[in-house]
């Protein structure tokens, strides 16, 4: 037999909808444990660290460096390195063409949800080289 | 430590990709069946079944408990449905061993099944899988289990020196042991060049070093062992069975590459046990791709240096430690639901020296049996041992 489902979420963002509302504008939310001092991208709610709920925000540059990077036929993900971050943040890559090591975080053109890095030179000082 | 609480039976259905029109409830009712013959009961000796079923996308049934237990002859009995990820047949086994050890139920069927394969196109199963990680940051982002498989392999390959070729001899070792088992997805005769020249699906892992998705179902009945009838064969029992969790995302764990919660997990299993990782004498691991076994190994602390142990033989079935003798998932195949409870069935039934497909050379007393659901993120590890 055959059976068809479509599904239309709408799903609350709860805690982390300032971490949400800043992705749509290409803005890079952390989260910042006033316990430990430990920042997080993505933003979580409770410090995966020393378990404090006593959390803020911070903005980071959206400026990361790939870690570990893995290819396949069609699509590249990373593990990046958020300036200013302590953690590692997994994404996906917008040109995966690229060799380079460094990018920005961006909106995907078609304004896909999730994580989406633009490889490029990035030197301190000079954005784009 | 765990000590009366005994695999009585079990069975498993073929794991493939099924192309003969059967479904889940044909398969389940089949194990069930041959689980009781197995361990000399009847259905109405069963007080309680617990189903393992990762997704209800995959199986399109809600409360899929109540309706295994009317399909298999059940009905009646306490029921109840869980689910861990890839861990899901594992966490169900765990969640029988709890019943027994309780007295909550005198004797339990757990029965593992999924339709891994056949109900979806590959491309929506990958959809759902993604899901298994933080869904709100990772699945919607679109990676897929093999990339993240693949980004933890890397940094476990720059930790270590691991090499592909290691993973790729693996991939090799375990589809040769499935080639000795009759229930086996992937019973292959490859080499190296044949893992090396598959296509690249997440570098560094080519297609071979992927278990497949697959339709199957496990079953195994736990009980006391005065709740059990008089048999002549043996029995295996458990010493132990815990569980431990790591973040959920890849990026939080201090090195990505290393299965810390699996790591503690077995630390539990072991103490619960009373036993130490050179005691065991066999393993059943969560082999989901040929580099997550090396990483499974490692946190599994079953040898003092994994690598070098790998590359010595130290993990083939005349080595110190035979592992995944069944062919493991990457040889014997993953029907996610399913793949635990016959991880727990294969240790039991190498215990008693009933298992029909590769041998160790010699006859174990102790067997480690390790599942994990995302990328070692819910981890059980059961110790049992023969009778």
């Amino acid at each position: 037999m055959k059976h068809q489902v479509n599904l239309d979420y709408t799903i609350a963002e709860g805690g982390l909808k300032p971490y949400f509302d800043a992705l749509e504008k290409s803005d890079v939310l952390a989260s910042k444990c006033l316990g430990c001092g430990r920042i997080t991208f993505p933003a979580r709610i409770i410090c995966g660290a020393c378990g404090s709920g006593d959390v803020d925000w911070t903005a980071l540059t959206g400026v990361a460096d790939v870690v570990h990077r893995t290819d396949g036929a069609t699509r590249s993900f990373a593990l990046m390195k958020f300036a200013g971050a302590d953690t590692l943040t997994t994404v996906a890559l917008l040109n995966p063409r690229s060799c380079a090591t460094t990018g920005r975080l961006k909106r995907h053109v078609d304004g896909l949800p999730g994580l989406w890095v633009e490889l490029d030179e990035i030197t301190e000082g000079n954005d784009h080289v | 430590m765990i000590n009366d609480v005994w695999v009585a039976g079990g069975a498993m259905s073929p794991f493939n990709r099924r192309k003969d029109g059967s479904s889940f409830r044909d398969w389940a009712r089949a194990v069930v069946k041959e689980a009781l013959d197995d361990a000399g009961l009847e259905a109405s000796d069963i007080d309680a079944l617990i189903v393992a079923s990762e997704s209800d996308f995959f199986t399109l049934q809600l409360n899929p408990a109540a309706l295994l237990a009317d399909e298999c002859g059940l009905t009646g009995v306490a029921a109840k449905r869980v689910e861990g990820g890839g861990a899901s047949g594992h966490v169900a086994v765990q969640a029988g061993v709890a019943y027994i050890a309780s007295g909550l139920a005198r004797r339990v069927m757990v029965l593992g099944m999924e339709p891994s394969a056949s109900h979806l196109a590959g491309v929506d199963v990958g959809a759902l899988y993604a899901l298994s990680f933080d869904a709100w940051t990772d699945g919607m982002t679109g990676v897929d289990s093999t990339s993240f498989y693949a980004m933890s392999a890397l940094a476990y390959m720059a930790r270590t020196g691991a090499r592909h070729d290691d993973f790729a001899r693996i991939a090799v070792r375990n589809r040769a042991h499935a080639q000795h088992n009759p229930t086996a997805h992937l019973p292959l005769d490859i080499s190296l060049a044949d893992v090396v020249s598959s296509p690249v699906v997440a570098s560094p892992y080519h297609r071979l070093d992927c278990s497949p998705l697959s339709d199957g179902a496990a079953a195994v009945i736990l009980a006391r062992e005065a709740d059990l009838p008089k048999l002549t064969r043996p029995r295996s029992r458990f010493r132990a069975t815990a569980g431990a969790t790591d973040t959920v995302r890849l990026g939080e764990r201090a090195d990505p590459g290393f299965f810390s919660g699996k790591h503690l997990c077995a630390t539990r299993a072991y103490k619960m046990a009373d036993v130490t990782p050179d005691q065991i004498d066999l393993a059943e691991v969560y082999d989901s791709y040929s580099g997550a076994q090396l990483q499974a190994l490692e946190a599994l602390i079953l040898a003092p240096n994994v690598l070098h142990a790998e590359r010595a033989g130290g993990f083939d079935a005349d080595g110190a430690l035979p592992v995944n003798l069944s062919g493991g998932l990457l040889g014997q195949g993953a029907p996610v639901g399913a793949t635990g409870v016959a991880q727990i069935l294969t240790a039991a039934r190498q215990l008693e020296g009933r298992y029909v497909g590769k041998q160790p050379a010699h006859i174990p007393c102790l067997a480690l049996v390790d599942t994990h659901g995302g990328i070692a993120t819910l981890n059980c590890v059961s110790i049992l041992e023969a009778s």
